[in-house]
């Protein structure tokens, strides 16, 4: 009995002799947290230029004392381009702010040398560096109008004869991508239809697009313009595929799908939709075939009441795998 | 619906037949019927429906079954009909319990379907961490209630699986060694993302005589591989040696009992989340027989990273809204759980334990927030228990003084002290009355300080709970019942807010100072032991939230009855 007792003691003093934890602490550090904010490293770039056209890319280091939401921006010279990257922490790393050439706020970047600006939440310090981009990004995927060379031979179209019409292409600095971009404006008080814009395969000396088969992994992008004050536009994008692929669609017994969207926001904004996610069907088999789309429309529609109506559109492309990341 | 219950009364009346010829079918179970009218409110709340009145009638009728003497089969099912519910609206029916039961060759007792299974309080254990001081009166029928919706009985956690117990005796050295396992299912597949969980453990237990005895414990929670898609294995395995041993006879009997083991954590995907830490607790007691009097002294050092959710699991999920006037202001914001909700709601409760570290109210406990097994505790306590000869008056306190074992943000560590003292006077054996008038008293006080080199890291929250219950018995069967129920909390706390993997990656600034006041008196006939009719009025008081302070008056009829 004695010995099991005395087992029992002498066992747990010496399992009750902790090491004692010093500078080991659980969580973060709440000086990280509710202490002092000064400025350990400033901000600076790992590269002074960045190409990434060949797939470069650029990240920010910095560090603080004390633990914040930080807002990362960059802000085209040229262009006026803004990307935001967002985080929290003490430190700006490679896992957190690296920037691969995409855009937040249109217009796209270019070849420009670009500021950059490092904010913290609650703190009035901003630190600030810069970046040159040597050569855009480059997006992967068929474009299919981007408007910098004019309207292509193939095109075809239908305007109405309202007031105010408008549906020229423009070359100026509010383009979101390179310089150029279709303005689509009128007043039709007969009709919803203000105009409308056909991208024909024969555009591109195709009887159908150059497009995958897969629809679950292809993706149709644009950029659309909202204006200030009027938010009584529609555009609707239409997909045409000649199923029989004899040159023509025919809407009697092929597939048309589509996809209507309110223009409910100011300036320029990313529409991506995948494929087999637009809607209608049509009387064709109702599959989604994107390697026969022989037609896209895009069709600028507002109610008569409304009054004058204005959209813009620019860098239609299909990508695969996602998104366009622009 | 009609065809339902003259099925069900033919197979009473089936069963009723056979019971009556051996005893081979017995009915059991229990019938309530409860009616509340509610009032709420709260300065300036002009949206909120002020009133609420509702209740239920529900009778569990369980069949047990004998069909041999080895064997026992338990079915047992409940009808539960929402007042106002009438032929289908607002009626339910649902299995309570279903398990079998038997001794297999007179040796292996097993145990099959529900069952209330615990094993050690750092291994298989159901603390209750959120009511510290028991009650009498009014809010022990109220806390009857939760107990028997939620299963709570004895410190046991409702599973569904089975049991298996077998003893084997000896003539020398030892006198008996206990063998007991289980395994229970936590959570099914969903063949994709969520692997087959199970519980499963037992212990050994040898008693070499009435002076030593000494247990092997082991619980794990594990998922079965191949049973989804996905391949995070999860692991969490306690192990555990307790012992007792206990010197002198009668009178005076001392003696040293405790738990000590490890426990980890384990996820096959991610290996740098991997935990493991060990635990000590130690008891030394005094039981003075004589004088009505025992002392325990006892030391714990529960390590940060030691978990086990069989014994760190809470009861109440602080995550949960509740069912009972769940907004109100004019901004029609949640209304927090309360100690109201918590003796009124069984839906607030946990119906089996937690893979997780589950939230908790640190104005209700922060000192051990998961109960005897919390993780990162680590000091010492002082408890006695008084009873006089006759018993009029038995009382008990313990003093926990304890520390963290490991700073959370900062190498400062935190103080802790709860100190819990509870008194009942069994009044009518001063004049020797045989009407019972009992009276008890239960207060807990907590203290959590933290001091550091900053302003941030200094913590300062202390807590109260008081709680006084009368019970007399007026005329024969007739109890005048009342309850004084009071929870307090003032000062500030850093609580660690957890991911998913419950590593700590910020804190969330507490600051508490508000009261809730629930005073509450009624009347209880007992039509027999089993039997009773209460009717009770309550008044609670609770200005936690600022600027949202409310208040609800309720009136409510119980009407309860166990067969």
């Amino acid at each position: 009995m004695k010995k099991i007792l005395a087992f029992i003691l002498i066992g747990s003093a010496l399992v009750s002799c902790r090491k004692e934890e010093v500078g080991v602490t659980e969580g973060p550090n709440l000086t990280d947290i509710y202490g002092t904010f000064s400025v350990v490293t400033a901000l600076a770039p790992s590269q002074p230029t960045v190409d990434f056209a060949a797939g470069e890319t650029v990240y920010f280091t910095a560090e603080t004392s004390k633990l914040t939401d930080w807002k990362l921006t960059i802000t085209g010279q040229t262009s006026g381009a803004e990307k935001i990257i967002e985080g929290v922490g003490t430190t700006l790393s490679q896992s957190d702010a690296t920037w691969d050439g995409s855009t937040t706020n249109f217009p796209m970047f270019q070849a420009e040398v670009c500021d950059v600006s490092l904010t913290f939440d609650g703190e009035t310090d901003t630190l600030t560096t810069t970046v040159t981009v040597g050569a855009a990004k480059v997006n992967q995927g068929f474009v299919l109008a981007d408007f910098e060379t004019g309207y292509l031979s193939g095109w075809t179209n239908f305007i109405q004869s309202g007031g105010n019409m408008d549906f020229n292409i423009k070359t100026d600095a509010t383009s979101p991508q390179e310089e150029s971009y279709i303005n689509m404006q009128g007043t039709v008080n007969w009709d919803w239809l203000i105009g409308l814009l056909d991208f024909n395969a024969t555009a591109y000396n195709e009887t159908t697009l150059p497009l995958s088969d897969n629809a679950s992994n292809l993706y149709f992008n644009a950029l659309v313009y909202g204006e200030a004050g009027l938010s009584n536009s529609l555009v609707l994008f239409r997909f045409d595929e000649d199923e029989n692929e004899d040159g023509t669609f025919d809407g009697a017994s092929e597939d048309q799908f589509q996809k209507e969207i309110p223009i409910d926001w100011v300036g320029w904004r990313l529409i991506s939709i995948r494929y087999d996610e637009l809607d209608g069907g049509g009387t064709g088999d109702g599959a989604f075939d994107p390697d026969k789309l022989n037609k896209v429309s895009v069709l600028h529609l507002a109610n008569p009441s409304s009054g004058f109506a204005k959209s813009g559109l620019d860098y239609m492309i299909f990508t695969e795998n996602g998104p366009l990341q622009p | 619906m009609k065809s339902i219950y003259i099925g069900i009364i033919c197979i009473f009346c089936l069963f009723d037949v056979s019971a009556q010829k051996g005893k081979k079918v017995q009915f059991m179970g229990g019938a309530r019927s409860l009616v509340s009218h509610s009032d709420i409110s709260s300065d300036g709340d002009t949206v909120t429906a002020p009133r609420s009145t509702g209740g239920y009638a529900l009778l569990d009728v369980g069949i047990k079954i004998n069909p041999n003497k080895n064997t026992e089969v338990l079915g047992m099912f409940r009808i539960n009909n929402a007042f106002g519910g009438f032929w289908g609206g607002g009626v339910t029916f649902g299995v309570r319990q279903l398990y079998v039961r038997g001794v297999a060759r007179d040796i292996f007792r097993y145990h099959i379907g529900n069952i209330d299974y615990k094993l050690t309080p750092y291994t298989f254990f159901n603390h209750n961490q959120d009511f510290l001081t028991s009650s009498i009166g009014t809010n022990r029928i109220k806390q009857d209630v939760v107990d028997y919706e939620t299963f709570y009985s004895n410190n046991t956690w409702r599973q569904q699986g089975a049991s298996l117990n077998f003893a084997l005796e000896f003539p020398k050295i030892v006198n008996e060694v206990e063998f007991n396992g289980f395994v229970t299912r936590l959570n099914p597949t969903n063949f994709n993302n969520i692997l087959e969980r199970l519980y499963g453990g037992g212990n050994i237990i040898v008693t070499q005589s009435k002076h030593v005895q000494l247990g092997i414990n082991h619980v794990s929670v594990f998922d079965l591989a191949g049973t989804a898609v996905d391949s995070n294995i999860y692991n969490n395995n306690v192990s555990s040696l307790t012992y007792n041993l206990t010197f002198g006879e009668d009178d005076m009997i001392y003696g040293l009992d405790g738990e000590s083991g490890i426990g980890s954590t384990s996820q096959a995907l991610f290996p740098e989340n991997d935990l493991s830490d060990y635990f000590i607790h130690a008891r030394g007691y005094l039981n003075l027989k004589k004088l009505g009097l025992n002392i325990d002294l006892g030391y714990m050092d529960n390590g940060p990273d030691f978990r086990s959710f069989g014994a760190q699991s809470k009861r109440v999920n602080y995550n949960a809204e509740n069912t009972f006037f769940n907004r109100y202001t004019n901004g029609q914001i949640l209304r927090a759980i309360s100690a109201y909700d918590l003796y009124n709601d069984p839906t607030l409760y946990n119906q089996g334990i937690s893979v997780g570290l589950m939230d908790y109210n640190p104005a209700i406990n922060n000192v051990m927030p998961y109960g005897i097994a919390t993780f990162n505790r680590r000091g010492a306590y002082l408890g006695a228990s008084y009873h006089d000869k006759k018993k009029i008056v038995e009382a008990n306190t313990k003093v926990y003084f304890l520390n963290e074992v490991r700073g959370q943000g900062t190498e400062a560590l935190k103080s802790f002290l709860m100190a819990n003292v509870g008194v009942m006077v069994h009044a009518n054996k001063l004049w020797e009355g045989k009407k019972e008038w009992n009276v008890q008293l239960g207060l807990m006080q907590q203290q959590t300080t933290r001091t550091g080199e900053f302003d941030f890291e200094n913590v300062n929250l202390s807590s109260t709970q008081l709680n006084i219950g009368l019970e007399g018995e007026i005329v024969d069967n007739l109890f005048l019942m009342g309850n004084v129920f009071m929870l307090s909390a003032s000062g500030n706390e850093q609580l660690p807010v957890r991911d998913n993997d419950d590593a700590i990656v910020n804190y969330q600034a507490y600051t508490v100072n508000g009261r809730e006041l629930n005073i509450s008196g009624g009347l209880r006939l007992d039509f027999s032991q089993d039997v009773y009719l209460a009717l009770m009025y309550e008044s609670n008081a609770n200005n936690f939230v600022t600027d949202a302070a409310y208040q609800l008056d309720q009136f409510s009829i119980f009407y309860v009855m166990k067969f």
